[in-house]
């Protein structure tokens, strides 16, 4: 197909002239808008007293320095509500742009020359200005960009078109997009990346390889959050290869459905399916695929539901996929209760409310229209957001049901409890009581990403990134009863590793949720949960003994090989596996136990289950994306290759949208 | 469209001038008007949308820099707001599209070149919302993928990897349908 087709025919659309009325009507009601904007803002102004304003400006200052900045007012988040309004006073009355505007940290600017070319040093000023003076008449809120570095001094014009203003820019870079005027590519990718550079993340160390016959045994708790996936896509789409930190592999993998073996009786939730492949990225390794499905439940044994969402509603939510994508998510879940569930919503700004006491699903409409009215920035009476949540799921606790608050919120906790601790700490306790808590994140650029793992995990829930309507119909609709329903607590995985076969191995990805060997046994150390249907993947690259890939040297002073394992199974069997669970209602755990041996392996890579290649390409796709330490020469267009046999049942995308994602991150890089 | 006298009326309408605001939402209407249409291909809709464009602008223009091209700009609210309104839409519109689908159809088949030229208007607007924002830049409005970047606020390549996109799947959508381009 010619562009110039498609050109040609969409420029020749017949376009109806506009009503004159409607056009009218909307002058009108946009003009009367305008003027009540002037006057409340105005007053809201005069109502701010000096010390506010100075805060408030020291505030804005420190969100302009970014990421460290941020932390320094949360930091500081107890002393945050005082300013709250002045916040919700700057991102409600100002205008939606704002809120898109990228962050002006640490741009580079070429000093030396072509910066005067205009047109995209225009646009980069209107990045720069992220201050707005407010200032209309009495008192103004203004916020000089003095803070930002010396942006361009070229002003253009208003008058001159988007094409001549685009004409002007010289192209320096051949027909390589991105550098315009005096920035070099590199300097507007790092631009890029200072936008979101508030988006908090942990540190992860990628774990590293371990001798077999140091360290035989391997033990972690499982991990079923996929937020991690969701906003490396976000990332991509966006045109920035995410940070490091942000990569957890395990939940990119744990993003996907797998068609494991599905347990069918309750009392035994799971039933593991384990692999042993030659490594895609190595020819001196092997791979070893656990994979774990969860008894899905059966629709006559779901359990009633009382829910409370508790929603954050601050002026920094006003983003359009913050709130409003918020609101369309609930309303997806609202739809896909039963009549016998209950939903209630409490709303915290710089204060908490309760929006809706708790409801039952038979009156969904006043369900929504609660869900409608909210909007960010309003403030609401008194109170503490998350410990109003907990009450009222007590009150309404449903005792063979499930109680769960669901949180959601671009990432700024100032709920009530200001220390990440204390707030830990307050989760944990009310888990126990039988409450869960999920946590769903929202937007970009302030995503508390480290906090919310943390809440999730102490409240035995999941965290979930939702970044458009359909993650959060997968998250909230698809998977609801796995979000929901809690099959089996604290599950813990141990592998020993037979040191007569393999001398290596390395768990890729749970850096986060490595447990000691101790701690397998001990009923009293928490792990994950896993809900209904879900299903977890670990995978394991495997060095095996006379191996060219060993990383590691033998010992010199190392006595001589031990015969000590039973000879029959050290020929055949490389690992043993144990799971331990405690099923919902109980505080002993359980143990189930399977070993793997060379019946689980095979020769070829295209031998292996779909599934099990697919995993296996995201775990590459993982850790290329981490640096790639162990990956080696292994590329994007190699991921792609070994991803795309394995996408053919695919029944909503998903992994279509994972060849997407690999391809545009070539591209990007 | 935006000439020197457009600048005059942002900077009075900044100062809270509300006369000069009125005479800035006239001379923009049928420019917000025009791209309403081409996402929605519905006369009401894009009349909805065109009255949420300046609704926001009257609480935004303040937030407005001269440094910055306020079409670019009123491209984004544009295309934000479409977008919103199809999303809030989309469960209202879903029986009614269903039927205007049909109309469609049968009203597209009266001659061949018409019937190409409207299936891919209709395709267009089916297009997910990063791939159809991109399209109507690109195709609709002519801009060359660095205009529509900026107005994107993405990479040069992200909107070049999207109309690649687009073209692929009209073509994919065209040839199923038995036309060849």
């Amino acid at each position: 197909m010619k562009e110039k087709d498609i050109d040609k025919i969409l420029q020749e659309i017949k376009i109806p002239e506009p009503d004159e009325v409607v056009k009218r009507a909307t002058i009108k009601a946009s003009v009367s808008e305008f003027n009540r904007q002037k006057e409340s803002l105005q007053k809201n102004i005069k109502g701010i007293d000096t010390e506010r304003r100075l805060i408030g400006r020291i505030n804005l200052f420190l969100n302009l320095l970014g990421g460290f900045a941020m932390r320094k007012s949360y930091v500081i988040a107890g002393s945050a509500t005082a300013f709250v309004a002045i916040l919700v006073v700057s991102l409600t009355y100002l205008s939606v742009d704002l809120n898109r505007t990228p962050q002006p940290i640490n741009v580079p600017v070429e000093q030396n020359g072509t910066i005067s070319s205009g047109g995209a040093a225009g646009m980069h000023q209107e990045a720069y200005d992220y201050s707005y003076s407010v200032s209309q008449g009495g008192g103004s809120i203004s916020y000089n960009k003095s803070a930002a570095p010396p942006a361009p001094s070229v002003k253009r014009g208003i008058g001159s078109s988007i094409h001549s203003m685009i004409a002007e820019v010289p192209m320096n870079h051949g027909g390589s997009s991105y550098s315009s005027g005096g920035y070099t590519e590199e300097d507007l990718r790092s631009y890029e990346n200072q936008e979101t550079g508030r988006d908090q993340f942990d540190t992860i160390d990628t774990n590293p390889v371990k001798q077999v016959k140091e360290d035989p045994v391997s033990t972690f708790s499982i991990d079923v959050d996929t937020a991690s996936y969701a906003f490396v896509r976000r990332q991509i789409n966006y045109g920035v290869l995410p940070q490091e930190n942000a990569v957890r592999i395990e939940e990119m993998i744990n993003y996907f459905d797998y068609d494991y073996v599905v347990p069918e009786d309750r009392a035994r939730p799971f039933q593991p399916t384990v692999a042993v492949f030659p490594t895609p990225w190595n020819p001196d390794s092997k791979l070893l695929h656990i994979g774990i499905k969860g008894y899905d439940i059966v629709p006559e044994e779901k359990p009633e539901s009382n829910l409370v969402f508790l929603i954050d509603v601050s002026g920094s939510m006003d983003d359009q996929d913050k709130l409003p994508l918020l609101r369309n998510s609930f309303r997806l879940l609202v739809n896909s209760l039963d009549e016998e569930d209950t939903v209630a919503i409490v709303v915290y700004a710089g204060a908490a409310g309760t929006v809706l006491e708790p409801t039952s699903v038979k009156e969904k409409g006043k369900i929504l229209a609660a869900l409608d009215q909210m909007q960010a920035g309003g403030s609401t009476a008194g109170g503490e957001g998350i410990q109003k949540a907990y009450d009222l799921a007590e009150a309404n606790f449903k005792k063979d049901g499930v109680n769960r608050i669901i949180l959601a919120t671009d990432g700024d906790f100032n709920v009530g409890i200001y220390d990440d601790e204390e707030l830990k700490s307050y989760i944990d306790r009310k888990r126990k009581s039988g409450i869960f808590l999920s946590v769903l994140g929202f937007g970009q650029g302030n995503y508390n990403d480290a906090l919310m793992q943390k809440l999730a995990q102490n409240g035995n829930g999941n965290a979930s990134y939702i970044d458009n309507l359909n993650e959060a119909r997968k998250v909230l609709v698809e998977e609801a009863s796995s979000t929901l329903f809690t099959i089996a607590r604290d599950v813990k995985l141990q592998v020993e590793f037979n040191p007569k076969l393999i001398a290596e191995y390395r768990l890729i990805g749970y850096e986060s949720r490595m447990l000691k060997r101790e701690d397998f046994n001990n009923d009293k150390v928490d792990a994950g949960d896993i809900g209904s249907g879900h299903t977890v993947t670990a995978i394991y690259e495997i060095i095996p003994v006379g191996s060219k890939g060993r990383l590691v040297d033998d010992l010199r002073y190392d006595s001589k090989e031990k015969e000590e394992v039973g000879s029959e199974l050290s020929d055949s069997e490389y690992a043993f596996l144990k799971i331990r669970y405690k099923l919902p209602d109980s505080e002993n755990s359980e143990l189930i136990t399977t070993s793997v041996n060379k019946e689980n392996e095979y020769a070829q890579l295209d031998q292996v289950p779909t599934d099990v290649r697919f995993a296996a390409s995201v775990a590459a796709f993982g850790q290329v994306l981490r640096g790639g330490t162990y990956t080696d020469q292994f590329t994007y267009d190699d991921i792609i290759e070994l991803a795309e046999s394995t996408v053919d049942n695919d029944e909503f995308g998903y992994r279509h949208e994972f060849l997407g994602l690999v391809r545009l991150a070539k591209a990007i890089e | 469209m935006e000439n020197q006298d457009d600048t005059e009326l942002i900077k009075l309408a900044r100062e809270g001038d509300s006369v000069a605001f009125e005479e800035l939402v006239e001379r923009n209407y049928m420019f917000v008007y025009k791209i309403s249409y081409k996402w929605t291909g519905i006369k009401e809709d894009a009349e909805d949308i065109t009255q949420n464009v300046f609704m926001k602008l009257a609480g935004s223009i303040q937030t407005f820099k001269e440094s910055s091209s306020f079409q670019t700009w009123l491209y984004r609210i544009t295309i934000n707001s479409a977008k919103d309104f199809s999303k809030k839409n989309a469960r209202i519109r879903k029986k009614e599209m269903a039927l205007s689908d049909q109309q469609n159809m049968k009203e597209g088949s009266t001659s061949e070149e018409n019937s190409i030229a409207e299936l891919i208007q209709y395709m267009i607007t089916k297009l997910p919302h990063k791939l159809k924002e991109t399209a109507l830049l690109v195709f609709s409005e002519g801009m060359s993928h660095k205009e529509a970047a900026v107005v994107l606020d993405c990479a040069e390549k992200t909107v070049s990897w999207r109309v690649f996109q687009v073209k692929k799947k009209l073509k994919k959508h065209l040839e199923s349908d038995g036309v060849k381009l």
